[in-house]
């Protein structure tokens, strides 16, 4: 059983790759705002180490935001596509969640930095989330005691508790975009 | 030969569309969505909201493509999708996408400039007949091309400031018409009558166009009229400024026609769905007597179905592209 996540939210680029519960291949690669000329090639150089085959896929986990809005939108749409051709389930993590996860905790606030702002989510010791997904302009933000930032992700962690979850049609895969866009407001 | 069956993409603006092309020449199979109405909402196309459409619907376009067709996926011979010019965030989802399907059914990757892939557009419906001369016309482009053969263009001349489908997004905006601007100056120019008398935009002998001076003429002799109070006559003024612009467009074609060795005249991009513009160049080509391909209305608009017609001269190349291919804002069709 292979699990291939992807994770594409911000300038570094991560894909790992589970054989059953462990981690088979991992990588990281920093980008400077090209997403599209380095996200293919790693996940092609993923699978050449693993020495799979695409088609050897049994399930796709993909960060689906909140972050930069083009990389996200990079990564979901390789995930769906991938799902949707190979015809394997597919399953949605936030960029917020994902920390939660990799860690104990009570309730806890998580904080997702981006350049103008932070992205906020309220979580239980279950990771079950009680406060809805919001964003604050750096000069509306400010630092409180209970929440968290720096979480170093614990991707087995992730891929546990991804199963925990249910998968959705690929077609239904979209980004949380979370930060409204000029139009919008 | 065997049939080329190639998947191709296109996601430059504001419609997602896939389409399955034999042989450069023969739709299979054929979706467009089209944003127009979301975008319609906030007066012009909105980057983002483009993109982020594109990434929702993508996978279901697919889906409804491969359903229309006989022919199956395995069975294509190669993934094209257009990499330039548009929108970027617009581009890179069409991109991936197509990066993924190459990776999943181990096709070659085709990376296809846009406006090449409107000019072969003609290919879909007539035989491309070289040396063949190629007005482009769109929201970008003004474009008069010497093609000897396939991918070897040679631009005679080009707009040196505005394209004619911006002038004409602009012309909508100041009569106070709905976007697409565009199709709507053409309704409205269809009650009028040309009583305005509005400056050549560039009188000489050029191939180049100008369509400026133009708008700005029109935008002082609105602004002038309100200032008196006078009432515009909109249609007429409507009326007016298509005639005067795409009279300067047959004008450079007709100087072409009389100076160059062309065997065919096409015309290429979505300012080629006008109707006026069609009636117009039908009688300079007739008047020189050469044959005259113009797409029809579903493969002016953009469209993957181009796309995949461009392609094929690609693919017999072996002009392949990798996974690191890139989107670019602006790609000039001389250097492909």
């Amino acid at each position: 059983m292979y699990t291939l996540f992807l994770d594409t939210h911000s300038d570094k680029i991560i894909i790992v790759l589970f054989k059953e519960k462990n981690i088979l291949v991992k990588k990281e690669v920093e980008t400077q705002h090209n997403h599209s000329i380095t996200t293919m090639p790693i996940l092609e150089s993923v699978l050449k180490e693993a020495k799979i085959e695409v088609e050897e896929l049994d399930q796709i986990l993909v960060v689906n935001g909140p972050g930069s809005f083009t990389g996200v939108r990079l990564g979901v749409t390789i995930a769906k596509t991938l799902a949707f051709t190979l015809n394997i389930p597919i399953r949605t993590l936030s960029s917020l969640l994902i920390k939660a996860v990799s860690f104990e905790h009570d309730d806890v606030t998580i904080v997702e930095r981006e350049k103008n702002g932070v992205f906020l989510g309220t979580f239980n010791k279950k990771n079950e989330l009680v406060k809805e997904y919001h964003y604050l302009a750096n000069s509306e933000f400010q630092n409180e005691e209970q929440m968290v930032e720096k979480v170093v992700i614990d991707y087995e962690k992730v891929l546990i508790f991804a199963q925990s979850l249910e998968s959705i049609s690929p077609h239904a895969v979209n980004p949380l975009y979370v930060k409204k866009i000029e139009v919008q407001k | 030969m065997k049939d080329v069956y190639i998947l191709a993409i296109e996601s430059s603006c504001d419609e997602t569309s896939i389409a399955i092309v034999k042989n450069g020449n023969t739709v299979e199979s054929f979706t467009v969505l089209t944003q127009m109405d979301t975008h319609a909402n906030f007066g012009g196309v909105v980057p983002e909201i483009a993109s982020r459409m594109h990434t929702e619907n993508i996978t279901m376009v697919l889906e409804e493509t491969l359903q229309k067709s006989s022919i199956r996926i395995e069975e294509i011979d190669a993934i094209a999708v257009t990499y330039a010019p548009g929108l970027l965030g617009s581009l890179l989802v069409g991109i991936e996408f197509a990066k993924v399907l190459s990776l999943v059914y181990k096709k070659p990757l085709i990376a296809v400039n846009h406006t090449i892939g409107h000019i072969y557009a003609n290919a879909l419906e007539n035989k491309l007949t070289f040396p063949l001369l190629a007005l482009v016309v769109s929201g970008g482009h003004t474009d008069l091309i010497l093609m000897e053969e396939d991918y070897n263009f040679k631009i005679l001349g080009s707009t040196m400031d505005d394209a004619i489908g911006e002038c004409f997004d602009k012309v909508a905006r100041i009569l106070g018409l709905k976007y697409p601007g565009g199709p709507n100056v053409e309704k409205l120019a269809k009650i009028g009558e040309p009583t305005y008398a509005l400056p050549k935009p560039v009188n000489d002998s050029s191939y180049n166009f100008s369509f400026s001076g133009l708008k700005s003429h029109i935008i002082n002799l609105v602004h002038n009229e309100s200032q008196r109070g006078n009432e515009i006559r909109k249609a007429d003024l409507a009326c007016s400024f298509q005639v005067t612009a795409v009279n300067e467009l047959t004008r450079k074609v007709e100087i072409a026609l009389k100076n160059e060795n062309v065997s065919q005249l096409i015309v290429a991009g979505g300012v080629a769905a006008s109707g006026y513009l069609r009636e117009e160049i039908k009688k300079v080509a007739d008047k020189y007597q050469v044959p005259l391909s113009i797409p029809s209305m579903k493969y002016c608009t953009d469209n993957a179905a181009m796309i995949g017609a461009a392609a094929y001269p690609l693919f017999l190349q072996g002009k392949y592209a990798d996974f690191s291919l890139n989107a670019k804002s602006n790609a000039s069709i001389v250097s492909e």
